[in-house]
C-alpha cells in the first residue's frame, strides 16, 4: 500500500460547509481525478482517507492534512496534478508526500491547533478594555464552560486546553485574536467555545455573532517544538 | 451583488444553503448575455437541489452563450426572517444577483402545498405578487411542472405558464425574449407574452376570461385576444435520445434528498394506474438507448465524482434493457466505487432477483407499492399486481435475507369499503406470516405506510368527490386498531394537508385570493408539518368567502367544464370518462408499451410514438 499525507486548505468560498461535506467533496474529486484510490473491502466499500481533525462550519482553515491510501503508486507530481485540476473552489492541495504504511494515524498524531479570530469590535469600545479581558482570562487558574449538545450539557475547564496565552490586537474595528488550543485524547475545545467565554465571563466587548475565524495550522509537539504532521519524519 | 453578513451566516442552520460556490455552477456576466433566467425551486436548497427537471434546464440554458441561468430556492424560516430584518432582497446564488433583476423567473411546481412558499419568494425578491401590478422594470414569472396543468389557481400570480416537457420549450422561450429585447420591447410586456403565445405549450392566463354559473362552476374560459389559443397543447419531447440532458449537474456540499447520479431511463408510463396524474401528464413512454444511457452515466461520474447512480423512471423496472444497464453500469464503475440503485420496485420476483444484484448485502429494506388492499380495489385503479405477486416477490425478497418491507397503500379511492381498508391490514399480517413460514421464526418487519388519496386534474379520478377528512380519519382509526403487531409500523398522512391539495389540485381562479389571504397571515412551507397552519387556511377560506369542500369533495359531472379543460394533456376526455367507468366496474386496462394500444389519444395527436427497445430495434 502506498499511503500519500497532504496538506489541503478550506477557503473563503467553502467557510459555511461542515466537515463531513467538506470529507465528501474531496472524496469526489479524488473519484473524478482517477487516482488510484484504495476501498475498504466489504460490500459498502468506502474511500481510504483520513483526517487529522474536524473543522466546524464556519471555520476556514490554511493547513488541513489528509492521508490517502492508493492502490497502486502515482507520483508526487502525477497525483497534485490530477487532483488539483479537480478540486472545486475553496480547496487548494498545498503538498503532498509518501509516508510509511505503518505511520501513525493523522488523528493519533495531531495534539496542536492554532487559530485567528477576527471579531467585530462594538463601536464605543476602548482598546484597553479589551486587553484587560484577554489578560484576565490568560491569568485565570481555571474558565468553567458549559457545553449543551444534543447529548446533554457537559462541564468543562477551557484552561485544560489553552497550550499558550491569548494574543489580541486591534485592527480597523476588528479584534483579531490568536489562540493556540491543545487536542487531547479525551477531547479539546473550540475557539468559538472560548470567544463565548470570553464574551460572557471575561466582558469581552465584541460582537461575537460576527466572527470570522480560520485555523493557521495543527501542529505535533512534545511540549517544546511544533512540527506540522506533514513535515514529521 | 448581495453582500452576505457573517453574522447571519453564524446564525443561521446550515448556511451552506445560501453560499453557493458549488462544483459545476455556472457564473457568468450579466452584462455579457442577452437573456439571464433565475431557476428557482420553492422550497428548502435540500429539496430544491434534487429536481431533476431544473438540473436539465440549468444546463440547456446555460450551454447557451447568450443565456445566464441561476439558481434559487426558499430560505428556510430562520434565513427569512434575517432576511427580512436586514432588508436583503432574495438572490441567486451563482453571482448573488437579486432576483428582481432578472429578466425570467421560472418555478418548478411540484406540488400544490409549495403555493404559499411561491409567493413569499416573489415578496422577499421585492417583485409585486400580481402579475398584473407588475411593470417594465420587473421579470416575467413563469411556472412549469406537473401543477402547471391545472394553474388556475395560482393564474394570478404568473404572467405565464409552460405546460409539458421543458427542454425544447425553454430555448423558445429565450429566443422570443431575446429577440423581443434586442427590438426595444416592443409593446412592452404585453407585447412580449403576445409574441410568446404563438410558441406550443406557453399558457397566458390574463389572454383568458373565465366566467362562472351561479353555482360556482365554470360557465366559459374565452380567449381576450387574437394571439390566445382556444386550447394549449403540452409540449412533449419526441425522442429522448436527440436532446440534452444534465450530464453537468451542480454537485452540492449539503447532503440533499437525492445526493446521486440520477440516470433517466426513460420518460412516461402506461402502465395506467387510474389515480396517477404522472402517468397521463408525461405519456407516452419513450425510452433512451442503452447506449446513449452509459453515455451520459460516464459523463455523470467524471464530472460529478458521485457514488451512486440512481435508475429514476416513474417504473424503471418496466426499462426495456434493463439487465443489459444494470450490467453495463456496475461493470463499468464497481471499481471506481460507483454502486447502481433502483429506487422503485416492480413486484415480481425478476425485481427482487435485481434489487439483489444492485444493492449487493445492503439489506436496508425493500419498497412495494400494492397501492390497495383487495382485488377489487386494485381493480378498480388498474394496479396491475395480484396478492400471489406481492406474496412472490416478497417471498423472494424474505429468502434472500431481506427482513424488512416497506408497503404503500392508498386509502379515500373511489368505491372504497371498510372491508377495502381492512384489506390492507390483511395484507400486512400476510406477509409477516410468510417471513414466519419462510424462516421458521417471527423477526420482519413491515411498515405499512398509508396516504390519502387526492383526486388530480387530467386522470380518470379528476372528477371524483374526495372523502372527507373526517372519513379519511375515521379509515386511518379503522386501521390503526387492526394493525396492533409490534412487527408492523404503520405510517399515515395528516388529513388536512391531503384536503388542502385536493382544494388546490382542482381549483379555479377563484382560489388565487385565498392563497394571498393564508400566505399574508402567515402560511408557507405548507407542506412541512411543523410549519403547516391548518387554521390560518380555514381563515382565509373564510374571509374569501370561498368554500373548500366544493373544490376538493364534489362529485363532478361528465358535463361540467373543468377549470383546466383549455390546457390538453394530449389524452382524450373520452379515453378518460370510459377510464372512469372502467373503473367503477372494476375492469383491467392493459398497458399499451408491449399490450394493445388503448386509444388515450396522445401518440396521434401530438405525433408522437412510444418508443421502447425491447418492441424495436435502434440501430
Amino acid at each position: 500500500m502506498n499511503k500519500l499525507r497532504t496538506e489541503i486548505t478550506k477557503g473563503e468560498e467553502i467557510r459555511f460547509i461542515s466537515h463531513l461535506d467538506y470529507a465528501r467533496a474531496i472524496e469526489r474529486a479524488i473519484r473524478r481525478a482517477n487516482l488510484p484510490v484504495a476501498y475498504s473491502e466489504g460490500f459498502n466499500p468506502h474511500m481510504k482517507i483520513a483526517f487529522a481533525s474536524a473543522l466546524a462550519v464556519g471555520v476556514t482553515s490554511e493547513a488541513e492534512y489528509m492521508d490517502v491510501e492508493l492502490k497502486e503508486a502515482v507520483s508526487v507530481e502525477q497525483f497534485i496534478e490530477q487532483l488539483g485540476r479537480q478540486l472545486p473552489a475553496g480547496i487548494r492541495l498545498k503538498q503532498a508526500k509518501y509516508v510509511d504504511q505503518r505511520t501513525t494515524a493523522l488523528m493519533a498524531v495531531v495534539n496542536l491547533a492554532k487559530y485567528t479570530l477576527v471579531v467585530p469590535v462594538h463601536a464605543d469600545t476602548d482598546p484597553q478594555s479589551l486587553q484587560e479581558s484577554i489578560n484576565q482570562f490568560n491569568q485565570a487558574l481555571e474558565v468553567r464552560y458549559v457545553r449543551e449538545s444534543p447529548k446533554g450539557k457537559k462541564e468543562i475547564d477551557v484552561k485544560d486546553y489553552m497550550a499558550e496565552d491569548i494574543r489580541v490586537e486591534i485592527q480597523d474595528g476588528f479584534a483579531v485574536l490568536a489562540m493556540t488550543i491543545k487536542i487531547t485524547p479525551t477531547g479539546s475545545v473550540k475557539p468559538g467555545e472560548v470567544l463565548h467565554a470570553l464574551v460572557g465571563q471575561f466582558a469581552l466587548n465584541v460582537a461575537e455573532d460576527g466572527v470570522l475565524i480560520h485555523r493557521t495550522g495543527l501542529f505535533t509537539t512534545d511540549g517544546t517544538k511544533a512540527v506540522p504532521p506533514i513535515d514529521l519524519q | 451583488m448581495i453582500k452576505l453578513d457573517p453574522t447571519i451566516m453564524n446564525r443561521v442552520t446550515k448556511p451552506a444553503r445560501y453560499t453557493g460556490n458549488e462544483l459545476n455552477s455556472v457564473k457568468k456576466d450579466h452584462n455579457r448575455v442577452k437573456v439571464t433566467v433565475a431557476l428557482a425551486l420553492p422550497d428548502v436548497y435540500e429539496v430544491g437541489m434534487s429536481n431533476l427537471g431544473l438540473k436539465i434546464l440549468y444546463e440547456i440554458l446555460n450551454d447557451r452563450s447568450d443565456t445566464a441561468a441561476e439558481r434559487v430556492y426558499a430560505p428556510w424560516v430562520d434565513m427569512e426572517a434575517e432576511m427580512r430584518k436586514r432588508q436583503i432582497p432574495l438572490y441567486s446564488l451563482e453571482t448573488f444577483t437579486p432576483v428582481k433583476d432578472f429578466d425570467l423567473v421560472g418555478f418548478s411546481l411540484q406540488y400544490e402545498m409549495i403555493y404559499s412558499n411561491v409567493l413569499n419568494m416573489l415578496d422577499l425578491a421585492e417583485i409585486p405578487l400580481l402579475a398584473a401590478e407588475r411593470t417594465e422594470v420587473h421579470p416575467f414569472v413563469v411556472g412549469g411542472g406537473p401543477c402547471a396543468y391545472n394553474p388556475e389557481p395560482v393564474a394570478d400570480f404568473f404572467d405565464f405558464f409552460v405546460i409539458g416537457e421543458g427542454e425544447e420549450v425553454i430555448e423558445d422561450v429565450v429566443a422570443v425574449l431575446a429577440e423581443w429585447k434586442e427590438k426595444g420591447r416592443p409593446e412592452g410586456r404585453n407585447g412580449f407574452l403576445k409574441r410568446l403565445a404563438a410558441v406550443q405549450g406557453v399558457y397566458v392566463p390574463s389572454f383568458y376570461d373565465v366566467s362562472y354559473h351561479n353555482d360556482g362552476t365554470v360557465a366559459t374560459v374565452t380567449p381576450n385576444c387574437i394571439e390566445a389559443k382556444p386550447v394549449i397543447t403540452k409540449r412533449v419531447v419526441k425522442d429522448l435520445n436527440t436532446v440534452k440532458f444534465a450530464t453537468k449537474p451542480v454537485v452540492p456540499y449539503l447532503d440533499i434528498v437525492h445526493d446521486r447520479i440520477m440516470l433517466e431511463l426513460f420518460r412516461g408510463c402506461t402502465r395506467g394506474c387510474r389515480f396517477c396524474q404522472a402517468g397521463v401528464l408525461y405519456r407516452p413512454v419513450r425510452e433512451r438507448t442503452p447506449e446513449k444511457l452509459l453515455n451520459i452515466a460516464q459523463q455523470l461520474v467524471e464530472n460529478t465524482g458521485y457514488n451512486e447512480i440512481s435508475l429514476t423512471s416513474l417504473s424503471s423496472a418496466d426499462y426495456s434493457h434493463l439487465r443489459e444497464i444494470v450490467t453495463g453500469l456496475i461493470e463499468r464503475f464497481s471499481d471506481k466505487g460507483v454502486s447502481v440503485s433502483l429506487p422503485s420496485l416492480r413486484i415480481d420476483s425478476f425485481s427482487i432477483e435485481l434489487a439483489q444484484q444492485v444493492q449487493q448485502v445492503r439489506k436496508s429494506g425493500l419498497t412495494f407499492a400494492p397501492e390497495a388492499g383487495t382485488q377489487r380495489m386494485r381493480d378498480v385503479i388498474n394496479k396491475g399486481v395480484t396478492e400471489q405477486d406481492l406474496e412472490q416477490a416478497v417471498g423472494a425478497a424474505f429468502r434472500q435475507g431481506w427482513s424488512s418491507v416497506k408497503l404503500y397503500f392508498m386509502i379515500g379511492l373511489p368505491t372504497e369499503t371498510d372491508e377495502d381498508v381492512l384489506g390492507i391490514a390483511d395484507l400486512a399480517y400476510k406477509v409477516l406470516h410468510l417471513y414466519k413460514e419462510i424462516k421458521g421464526r417471527r423477526g420482519a418487519k413491515v411498515t405499512v405506510s398509508v396516504s390519502s388519496f387526492v383526486p388530480k386534474a387530467h386522470t380518470a379520478f379528476q372528477w371524483f368527490g374526495q372523502n372527507h377528512t373526517a372519513e379519511i380519519e375515521r379509515k386511518q382509526q379503522l386501521l390503526k386498531s387492526r394493525l396492533k403487531d409490534r412487527g408492523i409500523s404503520f405510517n399515515y398522512h395528516d388529513s388536512r394537508t391531503s384536503f388542502l391539495e385536493g382544494v388546490f389540485s382542482r381549483g379555479d381562479r377563484k382560489l388565487g385570493q385565498v392563497l394571498l389571504a393564508a400566505w399574508r397571515a402567515g402560511a408557507r412551507f405548507d407542506g412541512w408539518s411543523e410549519y403547516f397552519k391548518y387554521d390560518v387556511w380555514l381563515e382565509a377560506f373564510e374571509k374569501c368567502a370561498i368554500d373548500p369542500y366544493f373544490y376538493a369533495n364534489r362529485e363532478r359531472s361528465e358535463e361540467e367544464i373543468l377549470p383546466w379543460q383549455h390546457i390538453a394533456s394530449g389524452v382524450d376526455k373520452e379515453f378518460l370518462v370510459q377510464e372512469y367507468q372502467q373503473a367503477i366496474q372494476e375492469c383491467f386496462t392493459p398497458d399499451c408499451r408491449r399490450d394493445t394500444c388503448s386509444a388515450c389519444g396522445v401518440c396521434p395527436g401530438l405525433s408522437v410514438e412510444v418508443l421502447d427497445w425491447g418492441n424495436q430495434a435502434y440501430e
